[in-house]
């Protein structure tokens, strides 16, 4: 991907508001300012079609819909959808079920900086 | 983690009240651990030649190190070797209640000595935690058996991870507590674990003790235990559990589910119906905190 950083486009989906403001934060440490939020992997589904974001963080653990459900969902509209698992919860069997729904990359929370902007550098960095 | 299951052992010995136990923990921060306490760890000199030199120093403007030397109790190598070792958590928190007045030198070694001998601790245990006395530690301690529960070994993993992480993300200044009564009126926040070990874990604690964790873990001050506060509080849970999934995932195979958090109240988790309540009462400098494993 060759998207420019500050013209990026960032979803976070996480329930925990202490999370998304945190995420958030490093995001905009980034240098990242397009950044959207959802609460729930029902909500994540609805953002996605809404702002067609280059890259989206998903939580595992969510009410409504899980982040699993909500990476198949998405995936399945749109197959392109660059989607990194942000979770606490990256059991094998988790990450296998992801990986096979078309999930990206993993995130092990807590989330650290350096971590992120290694990911964030492999999408964004400028070729 | 044997630093606050010394600060336990000494209160279910009653050898220190938890009145005095939480002051030590609020007051460790700035405690020095003097030579006296290392030599009596070391096994190089007893508590007795510990106040003898004690005595001494209040005669003479002499180091400890140099009295002791001079009464032929330490090598001028002791010495040095002593001064350099590592001042692990439960000599500080032994020191500080020396410091308070509230245990001599001498119920200081004969408690520190029964502590490392009841759980075969040694030195080292201290620097690099080991696994399987870890278990052992938290087994004794929480009286965790087959009696009570069929999944004690994983009861005992569970309780493993949650002090690592809180020592990691809230803070060392707490101690276990053996037992406690829970105000059923407290705020829980809750978690339920399904897939081979269907359980509902909660935190459980006062608005000042719930808030004041809140802070910690969000790294924010926090004044009120509202939305957000208990949100960062589920969130920490949710980090907690989803570290003993990963564990439980890596080591014994059985991949265990999460549900979504919840707020409750603490009547709801001790009326919840469950067969077996265990309850990992903390306490730390700010409060108490319940944690409570439900089994259904």
């Amino acid at each position: 991907m060759s998207t420019a950083v500050s013209q990026a486009k960032v979803l976070i989906c996480d329930d925990s508001m202490m999370i998304r403001k945190k995420m958030r934060m490093l995001l905009e440490n980034y240098g990242i300012t397009n950044i959207y939020e959802a609460k729930d992997g029902k909500d994540a589904v609805e953002k996605y079609a809404e702002v067609s974001p280059d890259i989206t963080f998903m939580d595992i653990v969510m009410p409504e819909m899980s982040g699993v459900e909500a990476l198949k969902a998405i995936k399945s509209a749109s197959p392109d959808a660059n989607i990194v698992m942000a979770t606490s919860i990256g059991t094998e069997g988790n990450l296998t079920e992801a990986i096979k729904y078309g999930a990206s990359d993993f995130l092990q929370k807590p989330v650290e900086e350096e971590r992120l902007v290694k990911l964030l550098d492999h999408y964004f960095k400028e070729v | 983690m044997f630093t606050q299951f010394f600060g336990g052992y000494l209160l279910n010995r009653q050898i220190v009240s938890a009145e005095n136990l939480k002051k030590a923990i609020e007051l460790k921060s700035s405690t020095r651990v003097k030579l006296g306490v290392l030599a009596i760890n070391a096994g190089y000199m007893t508590a007795k030649q510990v106040d003898a030199v004690h005595k001494m120093q209040a005669t003479v403007d002499k180091r400890i190190g140099d009295i002791a030397v001079e009464m032929g109790y330490l090598t001028p190598e002791q010495v040095t070797e002593l001064l350099s070792t590592q001042k692990t958590g439960c000599l500080v928190l032994g020191q500080t209640l020396v410091d308070m007045g509230c245990l001599t030198n001498e119920e200081f070694e004969e408690a520190l000595n029964s502590y490392k001998s009841e759980h075969h601790l040694d030195d080292e245990d201290f620097v690099a935690e080991n696994a399987q006395k870890t278990g052992a530690v938290i087994g004794n301690f929480y009286d965790i058996d087959d009696k009570n529960t069929a999944n004690g070994e994983l009861i005992s993993e569970y309780i493993n991870i949650l002090f690592k992480n809180l020592i990691r993300f809230i803070g060392d200044d707490f101690t276990p507590l053996p037992t406690s009564e829970i105000d059923e009126s407290c705020t829980a926040v809750c978690q339920k674990l399904g897939g081979g070990f269907d359980a509902m874990t909660s935190v459980i604690a006062d608005d000042k003790a719930f808030v004041a964790f809140a802070s910690r873990y969000a790294e924010e001050e926090l004044t009120e235990n509202d939305e957000y506060a208990k949100d960062v509080v589920s969130e920490f849970l949710n980090l907690s559990n989803g570290l003993f999934t990963v564990n439980v995932s890596n080591n014994i195979g059985k991949e265990l589910t999460l549900a979504p958090q919840e707020v409750k109240t603490a009547a709801d988790v001790v009326g919840s119906g469950a067969r077996h309540i265990m309850k990992i009462p903390v306490e730390f400098s700010f409060g108490k905190v319940i944690f409570v494993i439900a089994e259904f």
